[in-house]
C-alpha cells in the first residue's frame, strides 16, 4: 500500500475500500433502488410481451403473467416480416453510422489542427445546428427528396443520415482530438509521415474512445428514427425500417400491443448489447469538447 | 420471416447509396486538389479538402431547407392559400407574439412553460446524474454492473419508452396510482389534471435523460486526480468544501458543455410532452409540440416557419449568453 | 360479359403493339400509386391489397403500388406530395380529409366519373359540399359508435338511460369488481352521440361556427358526469382500458366502432350482442354517433390513361361481389346498395345491429373547422366526467378555445 492511501478518507463521496460498513451498505441501497427505477418500465413493456391475447391494461401487476406465453414472439418473428424490418434498419443503421463518422473524424481534423479562414463561424454553425427543431426541416427534406427522385428508396434516408449525424460527432471529436498533443504527430513527420498518414497512423488510433462513441451517438440516432424514414420511405413492404414496421401494427384505434412489445424488446437487444460493450468507451470518450490535456 | 430477396434489395439499395456518396466524394476532393493544392497552391487547402464533404451534405440538408422555410415565413401559406400563396412581409412574426400561437395559448406563457420545463428537467439530469457519478467513481462491488443497468433507459428507443410510461399514468392500470391507492391515498389523474401531467412529463424524461449526464460526469469526475482531494483532507477540508472547492471546479469544462446540449434537447424534445399530454392540453405543451400542432394539425404553414425562427433564435440567444457566462466553451470553440 | 373480354382485349392488344413495335401508346403499361389509410391490424390492407392485385391479374397493364400510411400521415403527406407535384394517382381514406383537401384544391369531384346513385345515399352526402359537389366514392359506410354487450353478464341492453342506470347498479351490486359500462372518455368522439341525443350540435346552421356553450352541451356534460358518478364504469377509461375490459369480461357493455366488431367476434363469439345507445330518456331521443365512412379520392389533375384505370378500378372495388367480400372480411357495412340486401348482412344479427343503430347517427362534418372543435372538447373531458371542472365551464372553455382556434385558421 502506497503512502497515499494510508490517511483514511472521510468524504462521503470519494474512495473505496475505507469506507464504513454503514456507509457502503448505503451506497449500494441507493444504487440498486436506481437500478430498479432504471429497469422498471422496460420490465413492464416485457410482461405486456408476454400476455396471451391483446391486452395493453390489465390490474395483473406480475412480471411475468401467471398465463404467461410467447405467442407474440412467434407471430411477429415467423409471420410477420419482422426480421426483414430489423435487417434492413441494421443495413442503414451501420452504413450511415461508419460514413457519419468518416466524414466528420476527417472536418473535425480540420476544426482541431487549422485555423483557416471561416473556422469559428463554421463551428457555431454546428453548434446551432443543435438548435434547431426537427420538424421545422421535414416538409422542405421531403420536397426535395421528391425532387431528386430520391423517395421510395434508401438514397435519400442513407445520404440525411449520414449527414444530420455529422455536427454532433464533429463537436465530441474536436473536443477529443484537442485533448492529443501535436507534438505527436509532428514527431511522425519528422519520420517522414505526411500530414494525412500521421492523422491516419498517429491521431485517429490515440481516438478510438471518441470513435467509439461517435459511432455509438450515430447509430442510435438512426436506429430509432420514425419520421424521417416515414415520409421518405412511404410504407414499401420490402424496405420497411423496424420503427415503421411497428407502426404498422397500430391501426387507428387499435393497437396490436403483444406483438407491438414483444417487438420492442427484440429490438433493444441489439441497442443494449452495444452499450454494454462500450460502457467503458462511453466514459473516456464522451469528453464534450471541454477536457483539455 | 426474412426473405433472401429483402436482404439482397435492402443491401444493393444501400450498397449503390455507399457508392454513390463515395463516386460524389472523390470527384468533389480531386476537383479541390487540382483547384485548391495545384492551382492556387492555397494555404488551407488541406483542412478545406477534409471539410468539404461534410459541408456540401450541410449545405444541401441543413442550409437550403433553413432558406426553404424563412422564404415560407414571409408568406401566408395555409390550407386556403396552399398552391399560390402570397408575400406578407414580417406579419407572421408580428402575430407569433400578438395572437394565441395554439389554441388559446399566447407566446410567452408558452415560452414560461417551455422554461419551466427546461429548468426542471436539466436540475434533475444533472443533480441525479452527479450523484450516481460520484456514488459510481469509487473502488466497489458491482459497479461494473449498477452502472450497466443505469444506463439502460439510454438504450430503450425514445417512442417506446413514452408509450411505455404513458401506460403507467392511467389512472386505473398504472403502476403510480396502484402504489398510491395501497398506500391509502387517492389516485392521481395524470392525464386530465394539468400539474399531474406536466408532472407525468417530466418524470418520464428524468427517467430517459439521467444516464447521458451520469455517464458524460462520471467520465469528468475520473480525470481528477485523487491528489487533490487528499491535499485537501490534509488541510481538513469537509466533503461539502471538496465538492465545492474541488469537484465542482474541476468537472466545469464536462459540465458546461453538457448542461447546453442537455438544455437543446430538452427544450426540443417532442416526443414525451407530444405523447405523454394524450388529452391536448396546452398547460402541457412546449415550443415545439406547438410548433408541430400549428404546422401540421392546423396547417399554418407560413405562420409556423416563423414561429420556427423565433424558437431558433431564442435558443442561439441563450447560447451565446450561456457562453459568455460560463468562458468555459471558449477553449472549445475559439482556440 | 365486358369483364371477361377486357382481358383478352388487352393481350391481343399488347401483342398488336409488340408486333408494330411503334404502335399508340394508349394502353401501355399503367402505374397506379394507391395511398391507404388501412393498416395490417384488422387486416384491411391485406384487403386492400388482394383487391388491387385481382384487378391486376384481370388488367396486367395496370399494376399498383399500395402504401399504407396512418390517418394524420395520409393526410400530412398527400399535402406536402401534391405540393411538390409528385401526389398519388388514388387515396383510400376517411372522409374527415375532404375538408383540408377542398380548402387546399387538392382534389377533383367524381360525379361525372362513377354512377353515384348505386351507392347509400347517406355514404355520398357525407363527401357532400354546400356547392352540390361530391368529392368521394365510398367504399364502406359507418365507422360510427354502438352499444356492444356481453350477452354471458347482460342478457339484454338497456333501452333508455334510466334502464341503463339501473341495470348498470344492480349488475356492479351483483358482480364486485366488474364494471356495467366503460367506453373512451378521452375522445370527444365518444362524446359527440350523447350530445346529439341531447339535441345539441357542435356546428350552427352555417355548418362552420361552433356552438359549444349551449344548453344542450351543459346537459350533455352534466348527464356524462352523473353517470361516472354512479360508479357502473372503470374510474377513468381510454380506448385500451376499454378494449381490455370488455375482452377480459371485466366489462358488461362497451361503446365502440363498427371497426371492432370483428376482433369482438372472436373474443366473445355468440356472447356478443350489438345494440343502439340508449334512448336519452329526458329528451326521448336516441345519441346520434357520428357517421362518415371510408372514400375513394381523386388527386385534382390526374387524367388521361391513368385517370381511366383509376375510374375503372374503383367501380370495380365497390361492385357488389368486392363488397359483400368486404363486409365478410372487415364487418362493415357497405356503401353500395344492391350490397346491402345479402343475406349476408341481414342474416348477421351483429351486422343488423350495427345497421340499427347507423339509423339513428349524424353525418360527421368533414370542413377544416372541425378540427378546432375536436381539439376544443378533447381537454374538458375527464375533467368535467370527474366533478373536478363544472360543466358550465367546460362548455365555456370549450367555446372559447374553438373560436380561437378557427380564427387562427385564417
Amino acid at each position: 500500500m502506497s503512502a497515499k492511501h494510508t490517511t483514511p478518507k472521510k468524504s462521503f463521496f470519494r474512495s473505496g475500500r475505507e469506507d464504513s460498513p454503514f456507509k457502503r451498505i448505503l451506497i449500494h441501497l441507493v444504487l440498486i433502488i436506481s437500478c430498479v427505477i432504471a429497469i422498471f418500465p422496460i420490465l413492464r413493456i416485457l410482461a405486456v410481451s408476454l400476455r396471451p391475447g391483446n391486452r395493453l391494461m390489465s390490474t395483473d401487476l406480475a412480471i411475468i403473467p401467471p398465463d404467461a406465453t410467447l405467442e407474440s414472439y412467434r407471430i411477429i418473428l415467423f409471420e410477420k416480416p419482422f426480421l426483414s424490418w430489423v435487417w434492413n434498419s441494421l443495413a442503414i443503421t451501420i452504413s450511415t453510422a461508419l460514413i457519419g463518422v468518416i466524414l466528420a473524424a476527417t472536418a473535425a481534423y480540420a476544426f482541431s489542427r487549422w485555423k483557416f479562414p471561416g473556422r469559428s463561424v463554421g463551428l457555431v454553425f454546428l453548434l446551432a445546428t443543435q438548435m434547431i427543431p426537427a420538424s421545422m426541416l421535414m416538409i422542405p427534406i421531403y420536397i426535395l427528396a421528391i425532387k431528386l427522385g430520391m423517395v421510395g428508396t434508401y438514397r435519400g434516408l442513407v445520404i440525411a443520415y449520414c449527414v444530420t449525424s455529422i455536427p454532433f460527432s464533429v463537436w465530441i471529436l474536436k473536443g477529443y482530438y484537442d485533448t492529443i498533443p501535436v507534438d505527436l504527430e509532428e514527431a511522425a513527420r519528422i519520420d517522414g509521415c505526411s500530414q494525412l498518414q500521421a492523422f491516419l497512423r498517429v491521431l485517429l488510433p490515440l481516438s478510438t474512445p471518441a470513435l467509439a462513441i461517435t459511432f455509438l451517438f450515430n447509430f442510435m440516432a438512426a436506429w430509432n428514427e420514425y419520421l424521417l424514414a416515414r415520409v421518405m420511405l412511404g410504407s414499401q413492404e420490402s424496405l420497411l425500417t423496424w420503427p415503421l414496421g411497428l407502426q404498422r401494427l397500430q391501426g387507428q384505434f387499435q393497437t396490436q400491443w403483444g406483438q407491438f412489445s414483444a417487438g420492442s424488446i427484440l429490438v433493444m437487444v441489439p441497442v443494449m448489447v452495444l452499450f454494454l460493450y462500450s460502457s467503458k468507451y462511453l466514459i473516456s470518450g464522451l469528453t464534450l469538447g471541454g477536457v483539455k490535456g | 420471416m426474412i426473405t433472401s430477396e429483402v436482404i439482397l434489395k435492402s443491401l444493393g439499395e444501400v450498397g449503390t447509396t455507399v457508392l454513390l456518396i463515395l463516386i460524389g466524394t472523390v470527384l468533389v476532393e480531386a476537383l479541390l486538389y487540382l483547384i485548391l493544392m495545384k492551382w492556387l497552391k492555397y494555404k488551407y487547402a488541406l483542412p478545406f479538402m477534409l471539410l468539404a464533404p461534410a459541408a456540401i451534405g450541410l449545405i444541401a440538408l441543413v442550409i437550403y431547407p433553413l432558406i426553404w422555410e424563412l422564404r415560407l415565413s414571409f408568406t401566408n401559406m395555409s390550407l386556403k392559400a396552399f398552391r399560390d400563396p402570397a408575400f406578407i412581409g414580417i406579419k407572421n412574426y408580428v402575430r407569433v407574439f400578438t395572437e394565441p400561437v395554439l389554441k388559446q395559448k399566447m407566446f410567452f406563457p408558452l415560452l414560461g412553460q417551455t422554461i419551466l420545463w427546461t429548468v426542471i428537467n436539466i436540475t434533475f439530469h444533472v443533480g441525479g446524474g452527479l450523484g450516481l457519478a460520484m456514488l459510481l467513481n469509487r473502488k466497489m462491488r458491482g459497479k461494473g454492473i449498477y452502472r450497466a443497468i443505469i444506463i439502460l433507459p439510454w438504450a430503450v428507443p425514445q417512442v417506446i419508452a413514452v408509450l411505455a410510461w404513458r401506460g403507467e399514468f392511467n389512472f386505473a392500470y398504472g403502476y403510480f396510482n396502484i402504489i398510491l391507492t395501497k398506500l391509502g391515498l387517492p389516485g392521481v389523474q395524470w392525464l386530465a389534471d394539468p400539474v399531474a401531467n406536466f408532472a407525468a412529463m417530466c418524470m418520464t424524461n428524468i427517467w430517459l435523460g439521467i444516464p447521458f449526464m451520469m455517464v458524460t460526469l462520471l467520465g469528468g469526475l475520473q480525470s481528477i486526480s485523487s491528489e487533490f482531494y487528499e491535499a485537501a483532507e490534509m488541510d481538513g477540508a469537509n466533503a461539502w468544501q471538496q465538492f465545492r472547492n474541488i469537484t465542482l471546479p474541476l468537472i466545469q469544462p464536462v459540465l458546461t458543455p453538457a448542461i447546453l446540449l442537455g438544455t437543446f434537447w430538452t427544450f426540443n424534445n417532442f416526443n414525451v410532452p407530444f405523447f405523454i399530454n394524450q388529452n391536448e392540453l396546452e398547460s402541457s405543451d412546449i415550443l415545439v409540440t406547438g410548433l408541430f400542432r400549428a404546422a401540421f394539425q392546423y396547417n399554418r404553414y407560413g405562420f409556423s416557419a416563423a414561429f420556427a425562427f423565433v424558437i431558433f433564435a431564442l435558443l442561439l440567444l441563450f447560447t451565446i449568453f450561456y457562453m459568455r457566462y460560463t468562458r468555459s466553451l471558449k477553449g472549445a470553440y475559439e482556440s | 360479359m365486358t369483364k371477361k373480354l377486357f382481358p383478352l382485349f388487352s393481350v391481343l392488344l399488347v401483342a398488336v403493339m409488340l408486333l408494330a413495335a411503334c404502335g399508340p401508346k394508349e394502353a401501355g403499361p399503367v402505374t397506379i400509386n394507391l395511398w391507404t389509410k388501412e393498416g395490417e391490424a384488422d387486416g384491411g390492407l391485406q384487403y386492400v391489397q388482394a383487391l388491387a392485385d385481382a384487378y391486376t391479374a384481370a388488367h396486367p397493364n395496370v399494376t399498383f403500388v399500395v402504401t399504407n400510411k396512418e390517418v394524420e400521415t395520409l393526410r400530412e403527406d398527400f399535402q406536402t406530395a401534391s405540393l411538390a407535384n409528385a401526389a398519388p394517382e388514388l387515396l383510400w381514406t376517411v372522409s374527415d380529409h375532404l375538408g383540408p383537401f377542398t380548402t387546399a384544391d387538392l382534389i377533383q369531384p367524381v360525379d361525372k366519373l362513377v354512377d353515384l346513385g348505386k351507392y347509400v345515399g347517406s355514404a355520398t352526402d357525407a363527401v357532400k359540399t354546400p356547392d352540390g359537389k361530391t368529392w368521394g366514392v365510398p367504399i364502406a359506410n359507418g365507422n360510427h359508435l354502438m352499444l356492444l354487450f356481453n350477452k354471458s353478464l347482460m342478457p339484454v341492453a338497456p333501452a333508455n338511460t334510466d334502464e341503463l342506470l339501473k341495470m348498470g347498479a344492480d349488475f356492479v351490486a351483483a358482480n364486485p369488481g366488474k364494471y356495467a359500462l366503460a367506453f373512451n372518455e378521452t375522445e370527444a368522439f365518444w362524446f359527440v352521440p350523447w350530445l346529439g341525443g341531447f339535441k345539441g350540435k357542435v356546428f350552427a346552421a352555417d355548418g362552420v361556427t361552433p356552438t359549444l356553450n349551449t344548453p344542450e352541451m351543459i346537459e350533455t356534460f352534466k348527464f356524462l358526469a352523473e353517470l361516472k358518478a354512479a360508479n357502473i364504469m372503470p374510474a377513468e377509461s381510454n380506448y385500451d382500458v376499454m378494449d381490455a375490459a370488455f375482452k377480459e369480461g371485466t366489462a358488461a357493455m362497451i361503446i365502440n366502432g363498427d371497426w371492432s366488431l370483428g376482433g369482438y367476434k372472436e373474443a366473445l363469439g355468440e356472447n356478443l350482442g350489438v345494440a343502439p345507445i340508449p334512448k336519452v330518456v329526458a329528451t326521448d331521443t336516441y345519441p346520434a354517433p357520428y357517421t362518415s365512412g371510408v372514400f375513394f379520392m381523386v388527386p385534382k389533375g390526374l387524367e388521361g390513361e391513368k385517370l381511366d384505370a383509376v375510374v375503372d378500378f374503383m367501380k370495380f372495388a365497390t361492385n357488389k361481389e368486392n363488397q359483400v367480400e368486404m363486409v365478410k372480411k372487415l364487418t362493415r357495412l357497405p356503401a353500395l346498395t344492391a350490397a346491402l340486401s345479402d343475406n349476408v348482412i341481414t342474416e348477421d344479427p351483429i351486422l343488423a345491429g350495427s345497421a340499427a343503430q347507423m339509423s339513428y347517427g349524424t353525418p360527421m362534418p368533414t370542413n377544416v373547422e372541425m378540427r378546432c372543435v375536436w381539439d376544443a372538447i378533447k381537454p374538458e373531458l375527464l375533467p368535467t366526467y370527474a366533478g373536478t371542472t363544472s360543466p358550465e365551464t367546460a362548455a365555456a372553455n370549450a367555446q372559447k378555445a374553438a373560436e380561437t382556434c378557427i380564427a387562427g385558421l385564417e
